[in-house]
């Protein structure tokens, strides 16, 4: 087995179990901290793919800033009585279980099916790669995706004026009735 | 990792070496630290063990190994067992990005029957592309520690100066990302070998096609020259995040006792110590890779002291490596000074009050960071035009 | 299907597949979980499967546009856990729990 082939195999195993145990975990911190894992594992992944600027952003982003958000918020709540962790009935259950694996079955199966074509087409070489990747990063972002680009800077100013309102309010979302 | 089993090998020796190096200066700096506060408040300080007090470290660490390993009764006991061994991580990954030294390349020799090398060493833990963003990334992983041991102890005193500190943390991380970019701009690279290498020589730019130079050549083409407000916003984030004076709102004794390391004794409590010293060194480095020249030897470029060292009758391998060991201490002489500048602040300032940190940070660093951002974006744009 | 040569040669389908399995395990949270915030979280590992499909398209069609949607999906993932986060707080405020059948109080 090659080095590369390994870390694929101990990365996704990693991301796998970080995830499962995400959805598995009774105690939302321990989901939390089983996310950041996941995230972390993620990051090597984009390490793999030779995608390192954005392995870095990643890992400042979420684990750095959003899943410490995250983690912050259930400390400072202290679940003491998490009741029913997991929703209630077998059944309907039972239905999501059988979507969610559908969905990753016909995912799958399509990836499958498709490989053979999918190593034809990226035969072809697009755009080859030429200098820093990174400041071809730049580049294309504030040229191509520029719109793009002042339209999220809107949404994050209207996003932390939103997220402002609503932390300062005194509770519930309306305070007349219950 | 390497071409060659002897590649692989020493670049994994490498990777412990710097380890070592930064837990074995942990005691050196506690050590500094107490001659360091009894000087400065005109007392003796530990004196009493070897000379100077020396042998005190080792004493020290004789006693936290021994001390009794001792976890609270309504500890959660995974968190609170892991936390300390997760605060050595991110320290000691960040720590072996920066270079130390300038590479030390070997000739391809003839040993054992078989051609080896050439080889180029790099006097640091490993090269990465995006230096700065993996290391802004990985040190950011150190508010887990900081919220595992607190939530982990079960303590009211943990939980609080773990909240505090990592809110700390996610709020001075904005300036100090934010008041580099300065520097990334300026230099175009996210590689802090390439930034050195920038800033090598005497001090001069290009502008508007003339190039402006210092007609004494000992000053040399630091980046604290071109970034005056970075530098200052950087290291006064940098006290931040380490968690030090005037910023250790995390530990304020007189509120909570000790902050989130309030339940910790004995050697987990020295690993949480390792840590915190560990981020210090890693803004005592990023410092001076950024705004001092890293390794650099102010009034000479490496390619002129090493013609100099050939000069003197060595030959051109040995000339190399004498060169690296040069520029190793010089990058220490440093690190030595920006170490000592945070134990002596320490030493000065009293606290902040917590509503101040948290003005300090939003209202004063990050908006002066976006100016200082805005204003090397415009001055770049129009000097470069 | 599963031979040696699926172990060894490492490509574009597996990263594919594991990001299939990652969005899975995301929505199987989604749907189970009753605590808004793993909810939330789930939601995350959700986009993080997708970044992680897109950054493999891009390597594999040697183009960066897709590390530019894994910029733009990271900026609206932290936006949506902002937003998320402070409407959570307001439940718990509210109601001392954060369970997700107290959201639909939120209407009105």
């Amino acid at each position: 087995m090659t080095a590369d082939a390994f870390l694929f195999w101990f990365l996704a195993l990693i991301t796998i179990g970080g995830a499962s145990l995400v959805i598995l975990m009774k105690n939302p911190i321990y989901s939390a901290l089983a996310l950041v894992f996941t995230m972390c594992g993620i990051a090597a992944l984009f390490v793999t793919l030779d995608a390192f600027f954005v392995a870095g952003v990643q890992i400042i982003v979420y684990a750095g800033a959003v899943m410490v958000l995250f983690v912050m918020v259930l400390m400072l709540f202290d679940l003491k009585h998490e009741v029913e962790a997991f929703s209630k009935g077998r059944i309907t259950g039972a239905i999501k279980l059988a979507t969610a694996g559908l969905l990753a079955g016909l995912v799958m199966g399509a990836i499958f099916y498709s490989s053979t074509a999918v190593d034809t087409v990226i035969t072809k070489q697009l755009a080859a790669a030429s200098g820093d990747p990174s400041k071809q990063l730049g580049m294309r972002l504030f040229t191509q995706h520029i719109f793009a680009f002042e339209a999220l800077g809107i949404l994050l100013l209207v996003v932390a004026v939103g997220a402002v309102a609503l932390a300062r309010s005194k509770g519930g979302t309306h305070h007349d009735q219950r | 990792m390497g071409q060659d089993i002897l590649e692989i090998t020493i670049n994994s020796v490498k990777l412990i070496l710097i380890f070592l190096m930064m837990v074995q200066a942990v005691p050196i700096l506690v050590w500094l630290e107490r001659r360091g506060s009894a000087f400065i408040q005109n007392r003796f300080g530990p004196n009493r063990v070897g000379p100077l007090g020396l042998v005190q470290l080792l004493a020290d660490a004789v006693k936290f190994l021994t001390k009794e390993d001792f976890a609270p009764d309504k500890a959660v006991r995974s968190l609170f067992y892991a936390a300390p061994v997760f605060a050595l991580i991110p320290a000691t990954l960040a720590y072996a990005a920066i270079p130390m030294s300038t590479p030390i390349s070997i000739a391809a020799f003839e040993a054992f029957g078989s051609t080896w090398g050439p080889y180029l060493f790099r006097v640091q833990g490993y090269e990465i592309g995006v230096g700065i963003v993996f290391i802004l990334g990985v040190s950011s992983l150190a508010a887990y520690t900081i919220l595992m041991a607190g939530w982990g102890s079960g303590s009211k005193f943990s939980l609080l100066g773990a909240l505090r500190a990592s809110a700390q943390v996610i709020s001075y991380e904005l300036a100090l990302g934010l008041s580099i970019v300065g520097v990334i701009m300026m230099y175009g690279t996210f590689n802090l070998s390439e930034m050195i290498q920038a800033q090598q020589g005497p001090f001069q730019f290009s502008a508007f096609g003339y190039t402006i130079a210092s007609t004494v050549d000992w000053i040399p083409n630091w980046g604290i020259f071109y970034q005056p407000i970075g530098f200052i916003l950087f290291f006064a984030a940098a006290f931040a995040e380490s968690n030090r004076l005037p910023f250790d709102l995390a530990e304020g004794e007189a509120e909570l006792v000790a902050g989130f390391h309030t339940e910790y004794g004995g050697f987990k409590m020295l690993m949480f110590f390792i840590g915190e010293y560990g981020h210090m060194m890693i803004a005592a480095g990023l410092a001076t890779t950024f705004f001092f020249g890293g390794y650099g030897i102010p009034g000479i470029t490496a390619q002129e002291l090493q013609q100099v060292i050939v000069g003197w009758g060595y030959a051109d391998q040995t000339a190399n490596i004498l060169n690296a060991v040069l520029h190793f201490l010089m990058y220490n002489v440093k690190f030595a000074i920006f170490l000592w500048i945070f134990i002596h602040v320490r030493w000065t300032l009293p606290r902040f009050r917590y509503d101040q940190l948290m003005d300090l940070g939003w209202k004063t660093m990050l908006p002066w960071a976006l100016a200082n951002t805005i204003l090397t974006a415009i001055v770049i744009y129009v000097v470069a035009a | 299907m599963i031979n040696a040569d699926f172990i060894v040669d490492v490509g574009i389908s597996h990263y594919l597949i594991l990001s299939a399995i990652l969005f899975s395990l995301g929505m199987i949270g989604v749907l189970l979980r009753k605590n808004a915030i793993v909810m939330l979280m789930s939601i995350e590992l959700m986009l993080n499967a997708v970044n992680l499909s897109f950054i493999t398209f891009s390597k594999y069609n040697s183009h960066i546009d897709g590390q530019i949607m894994v910029f733009f999906v990271m900026t609206i993932a932290a936006a949506e856990a902002a937003v998320g986060l402070a409407l959570i707080v307001s439940i718990f405020k509210r109601y001392k729990e954060v369970n997700i059948r107290f959201f639909e109080h939120l209407k009105g």
